[in-house]
This record gives structure tokens, C-alpha cells and sequence, in this order.
């Protein structure tokens, strides 16, 4: 199989900034805000009403646009499956015609940065885990034809008007992430995707996708070092979601892995972008830490679905 | 007055009401069943419930209440008529607080103690603790008083302190220490009637609301039944010998592993679709610091289910870790015929009762399903 590598990582938030505590007097949380403070959270990014989750994918997008000619496909995920159509549901209602219903984001991506020779992939039941569905599926597309060379991956997210900004006791943040996956030498290297669906849990409710946390994802990560042939002891960092900080120093010692080591520093400012958090603290790591060649990384991701998904990554 | 009558506190309670069984049908004494009561009208409740229980040894029952955490909880009790007293009233939640147990199972037990020093013709005296009041100490436990070695909870702490006193200031009793077990079922049919963290963590699991396990596979569990705890006790204070200890306890080598404990439930759990549909994996063994982290932060990521049973099982999870032997030749010799269950056979049975019926709730749901 020839190499992939991932690079060129970008983002975009939610235009307005609230702390937890206007979280919580908006009505927008279910968990106490000094029970958000305690898991780790300080704010969210919330998209302005005239904000779309195809504006965030659009400014994510277009800090990486000088990289973007050659890019043969888009995969574009989304948490919400709603947020994979843009078209006015207010007119499918007052027409009856389907098409408003169709309406892709991916499609105006590709159309927006004139990205003429790319395909497209709308990738959106994979919840929270959809980012490293995407790049799972690049490395899949790029290994097994290979006139593509390059593949955008996008996930953005912005919830509907209304929505409660809790899931399973997390602060969520509307944005967008974007990446390049290709298979020139890059940023990274991908050493392994894995993943995990537990469709019986499809309606679990919160307490059940706790109660599943730790095994499950215990066990997606020892299935993803298995198949990279590495270990625990083989990883320099951790990169994770941005979910309650106890529940990674709970699952740090269950890996007898160092605590110090797992990096989500933008917990507490960014919250949970549902899908598109290690992007962020991944780019967060290379501007505050510093990442040595040779170092590998393993991200993870937990969603509804049920979904647990790891990636491996080695600085190039 | 020729005291002739058995009195037995918490008559009410799981053991209480299996020795107060065994009293009426295997002796002809007149029992005293005294249960903890607040108020008149608490009292008339129990003493109904109790009056349909034994309906048919109505002549040799006197009820009587009060309150352990209250002056004088026995003024209603003749001494005099008081031939032998089992001490069963306890709070024997491992989540008990400082207070309540203090109260309760030190202060009040050392009410009990001075009752008893009143009954001048007292020929035995039973008082029911736990195995656990050894504490945090590891190895093996023989039936000897014990020494503070820390402990896990404030319920072990408090049952080791009314140990303590009885032997330090009430050695001229004719008491008997009976150091029970966890009681996970009725008998081995695996019926159960009192709910505890062993059946609360089971639940967690069969739900898959716990992904996490405190404690090692490697730690022995000592399980016991009612129907066991109830004949041991009952064959202990019909022995002349006095100041003793008795471990109400199967040894380790007849007893299970946390691992195999974990392995059959799901092996059970695994044989109902509901369970087996939704693909629940088996719990992470985790340490110490690591569960007292998820006890802590569980209040902000998780529900009151989860909160609530975790509530229970936290305060006995330091037990998990740690390998004790209990020894029990002092019991073995009592008992003279002891025999001990199939730990395996139990526990099966146990889950299999708990699943079908739903944790009890279902009670008219009892399937077997075999071995």
C-alpha cells in the first residue's frame, strides 16, 4: 500500500463567544455550568441566525486554498445529517419538490474553489467521528485509484435554531474543519484508521454512551495499535475530542499512558466541535508544543451511531 | 421469673426475620422481636407486617421498638425474661455515613451491650458483624479480634468499633462475634429478597451503564446466602462456648475470583438477547485512583442512574484489591456438618434470577435456564 499523508489542517468557529454560565442562562445546556467549568469547559462558539454550516466550511476551506489545485475528491462529513443540505426546507414544504432537499454543500465547495476535477462524498452517520471517517476514506480512495492524488476532507457542523449546545454532557461549539490528504510527502503520515460501530446502541441514551465510553474505547484504541503493529509505549501523543477532561484521565491510566501526553488544550475555549476536534487540538499541539519527527500520534473520536474511530499519525 | 426468651433486635431486617423464623420453628422459646421504630405508628406498621409473617406463633411473639440512636433503647424489654439477645440492627450500607454509622452501629450496639448487662440470667449473646470489619488488612483473617489496620468505609469502620467495645468493656458478657459475609442470594436457588452493591453492580453491568470495574480479577469474593448466614448463627448460639469469634464465611478456596465473577454474569447475561443484541463489552478493571476519579467525576458526565449505583459500589471498591484470606475452623467446628456451595453454581443462579426478573421487579418471571 503506498503512503498517505495528512496536512495543511485549518478551522473556523461559531461567530459569537459565551461562557458557560451564558450557556446555561440561555437555556442552551442541560448540566449545571459549574459542572462544565469542572469537566473543563470555559466557553462555546455559537454561529450567528444569518451563519450557515456551509459559511464555516467555507472559511475553513479558504485558509487552505493555496493547496487546494489537484484535489480530486471532496469528502465532505457533517455530525448532523441536516447539515448536509443546504436547500430551504420551506420551500420542498411549499412545493413538494424534493430537490430542495438535495441541495449539497459539497457540491457548492467544489464549485465555490473551482475545484473542477474533484468528486464528491457526503459523509454524515458518523456523528461525532466523522473527521477520521473522512480521512480513513481519503487514504481508501487514494490507495485504490490512483489518478487521485489529493483529497479535501471538510466536516462542518452548526446546530439548528433552538438546539440544546449539550451533548452527553459536553459543550458543544458550532465550526468547520478542513485538511489535505494526499500522497505526496507531507505533514504526517498515516499509519493506521480504525473503527468501531455498535449499531444495537443507535438510541442509547446518555448514560448508556458513558457506560460504554471506557471498553469501547479501550478497545478501539488497542485494535488501532494492532493493526499499526505499535503499542501504547510507541505513541508520543494522545490527541482527543474535546469531551470532559475526567474521562481522559480516567482512560489515561486504563492505557498506562501519561496524562501530560494527551493534548486537548483548546477543551476549554473551542468546546466540543462535535466532529472536528483533533483537528484543532492537532494543530494546537504543533503550534504550542512543537511535534518531533518520528513522532506518532493517535487520535480518537467517540460519536452517536454508536461510532468509536482512532487514527494513527507520524510526524514526517 | 424464669427468664426464658430470645430477644433479637432488627427482627424486621433480612437476617432478623430468618432468625426469627428458625427461633419459632426450631424451639419452643418465646420470642422477643424488637424492630427500630421512631414513632407509635412506624411501630404498629412493621408489627402488622411481622404479625402476618408469624401469624402461626402468635402466643410465643412480644414485639417490641425503639431506637438505637435514642436514649434508652429497651426500656420497653424486661431483662429479666431475657434468656439470649441477637444483635442484627445495623446500617449495612457501604455508603452509610460517619454519623449514622457512629450513632447506630457503635453507640447503639453499646446500648444493646448495657441491656445486656442487665439480663442477669443472659446465657448467650450474639452479635452480627462483617468479615469486612477487618478492613483494608490483607492476607489471612483468622477468627481473632482484629486490628485497625484503616478501612475501606464507615460502615467497616463502625462494625470493627462495636467489636472492639464489646470485647474491651463487655467481656463478662457471654458474647459471640459472628463476622458475616456478603449475602448475595436467599439460598443457592439464587433467589434474592435484599438487594445490595452486589446486585447494584451487576445491574450496572447487564445495562451497560458501568464500562469500568474497580479492583483486581485475581481478588477473592466471599458470597454467602441467607439460608447459610440464618443456620450458622442459629447453630452458634445454641453453643455453650462464649467469647468467641466466628467467620460466617466460605474459605478461599470455596469462594470465586472478581474475574470469575465477572466472566459468569456475562456468560449468564450473554444468554438473554436483550443483552447479547446490544453488544455490551466487559468491564475494564481499573485502579484504585482511577475509579475514585470516576466517583468523583461522574457527577458531571452522567445521569442519576448511574450516580446512584455508583454510590453504592464506590464506598466497597478498596475491597476489590485487596486479597484476604478468611479462615473459618472455629465455624467449620460449630457447624460440625458444614458444608459449602458451589460458588459457581450460586452465582449463575443469582443472575440468572436477577435477569429474569428484572432485578426483582418482575418477581413472576423466573425462568431457569439450566447450567
Amino acid at each position: 500500500m503506498s503512503e498517505v499523508y495528512v496536512e495543511h489542517l485549518s478551522f473556523a468557529l461559531g461567530d459569537e463567544k459565551r461562557s458557560v454560565e451564558e450557556a446555561s442562562e440561555s437555556g442552551l445546556t442541560i448540566s449545571k455550568a459549574a459542572d462544565l467549568r469542572d469537566a473543563g469547559f470555559t466557553q462555546h462558539h455559537i454561529c450567528r441566525p444569518q451563519t450557515t454550516a456551509y459559511d464555516l466550511a467555507s472559511r475553513a476551506v479558504s485558509d487552505i486554498k493555496e493547496y487546494l489545485p489537484g484535489t480530486g475528491a471532496i469528502i465532505y462529513s457533517t455530525c448532523l445529517p441536516l447539515n448536509g443540505n443546504i436547500g430551504d426546507e420551506s420551500k420542498f414544504k411549499e412545493t413538494r419538490d424534493v430537490k430542495y432537499l438535495m441541495d449539497f454543500p459539497a457540491s457548492h465547495l467544489q464549485a465555490d474553489f473551482a475545484l473542477d476535477r474533484a468528486f464528491v462524498i457526503g459523509l454524515n452517520q458518523q456523528a461525532c467521528t466523522g473527521v477520521l471517517g473522512s480521512l480513513r476514506l481519503a487514504r481508501m480512495l487514494l490507495t485504490s485509484e490512483p489518478q487521485i492524488q489529493r483529497v479535501l476532507c471538510v466536516t462542518s457542523d452548526r446546530f439548528p435554531p433552538g438546539a440544546l449546545y449539550e451533548q452527553a454532557y459536553n459543550l458543544i461549539s458550532d465550526g468547520a474543519v478542513a485538511c489535505i490528504v494526499h500522497t505526496s510527502p507531507g505533514a504526517f503520515r498515516l499509519l493506521a484508521c480504525h473503527a468501531i460501530t455498535n449499531g444495537s446502541m443507535a438510541r442509547a441514551s446518555d448514560d448508556e454512551t458513558v457506560g460504554s465510553y471506557f471498553n469501547y474505547t479501550y478497545r478501539v484504541i488497542q485494535e488501532t495499535l494492532a493493526a499499526a503493529g505499535l503499542d501504547m509505549k510507541d505513541i508520543a501523543w494522545v490527541v482527543p475530542q474535546n469531551t470532559n477532561r475526567k474521562a481522559w484521565q480516567i482512560l489515561a491510566r486504563l492505557l498506562r499512558f501519561d496524562y501530560e501526553r494527551v493534548f486537548f488544550s483548546t477543551l476549554s475555549t473551542v468546546g466540543h466541535l462535535i466532529s472536528g476536534d483533533n483537528i484543532i487540538n492537532l494543530r494546537a499541539l504543533m503550534d504550542e508544543r512543537g511535534i518531533r519527527s518520528g513522532e506518532r500520534l493517535l487520535l480518537f473520536m467517540a460519536g452517536y451511531g454508536l461510532n468509536w474511530q482512532c487514527v494513527i499519525l507520524e510526524k514526517t | 421469673m424464669r427468664a426464658k426468651d430470645i430477644l433479637i433486635t432488627g427482627a424486621d431486617g433480612y437476617i432478623g426475620m430468618r432468625l426469627a423464623h428458625a427461633y419459632l420453628e426450631l424451639t419452643d422459646m418465646p420470642v422477643v422481636l424488637w424492630v427500630r421504630a421512631a414513632t407509635q405508628e412506624a411501630f404498629e406498621a412493621k408489627r402488622d407486617r411481622l404479625e402476618q409473617q408469624f401469624s402461626r406463633y402468635e402466643a410465643r411473639i412480644s414485639y417490641e421498638s425503639g431506637d438505637l440512636v435514642k436514649e434508652r433503647p429497651f426500656d420497653s424489654v424486661d431483662p429479666r425474661r431475657i434468656r439470649k439477645i441477637i444483635h442484627t440492627a445495623a446500617v449495612t450500607k457501604f455508603n452509610v455515613d460517619p454519623d449514622t454509622a457512629e450513632s447506630v452501629n457503635i453507640r447503639g450496639a453499646e446500648k444493646v451491650l448495657k441491656f445486656a448487662s442487665q439480663c442477669d440470667s443472659l446465657e448467650a449473646l450474639g452479635v452480627l458483624s462483617t468479615v469486612y470489619a477487618s478492613g483494608l488488612k490483607t492476607g489471612v483473617i483468622s477468627e481473632v479480634p482484629l486490628e485497625d489496620v484503616g478501612f475501606a468505609n464507615h460502615y467497616e469502620r463502625s462494625k470493627a468499633a462495636a467489636e472492639a467495645k464489646l470485647i474491651r468493656d463487655f467481656d463478662y458478657l457471654p458474647w459471640r462475634i459472628l463476622r458475616v459475609a456478603t449475602v448475595v442470594a436467599d439460598d443457592q436457588t439464587g433467589h434474592v429478597t435484599q438487594f445490595n452493591a452486589f446486585h447494584n453492580t451487576l445491574k450496572l453491568l447487564y445495562y451497560g451503564l458501568l464500562s469500568l470495574i474497580p479492583g483486581n480479577p485475581e481478588t477473592p469474593l466471599y458470597f454467602v446466602t441467607g439460608e447459610f448466614v440464618k443456620d450458622a448463627v442459629f447453630r452458634v448460639m445454641q453453643s455453650t462456648a462464649s467469647k468467641a469469634i466466628y467467620h460466617v464465611c466460605h474459605t478461599r478456596s470455596e469462594s470465586l475470583t472478581l474475574g470469575e465473577l465477572v466472566d459468569i454474569a456475562f456468560e449468564r447475561f450473554a444468554r438473554q438477547q436483550e443483552f447479547n443484541s446490544r453488544r455490551i463489552l466487559k468491564p475494564l478493571y481499573a485502579d484504585a485512583e482511577s475509579f475514585d476519579m470516576l466517583g468523583t467525576a461522574v457527577d458531571t458526565f452522567s445521569g442519576s442512574i448511574v450516580n446512584q449505583a455508583l454510590s453504592s459500589v464506590t464506598p466497597f471498591a478498596r475491597q476489590l484489591f485487596i486479597q484476604k484470606e478468611f479462615r473459618n475452623e472455629r465455624l467449620v467446628s460449630a457447624l460440625r456438618d458444614y458444608r459449602s456451595p458451589d460458588p459457581h453454581q450460586l452465582v449463575r443462579n443469582t443472575c440468572d434470577y436477577l435477569v429474569s426478573t428484572k432485578w426483582g421487579k418482575e418477581e413472576g418471571n423466573v425462568v431457569r435456564t439450566g447450567n
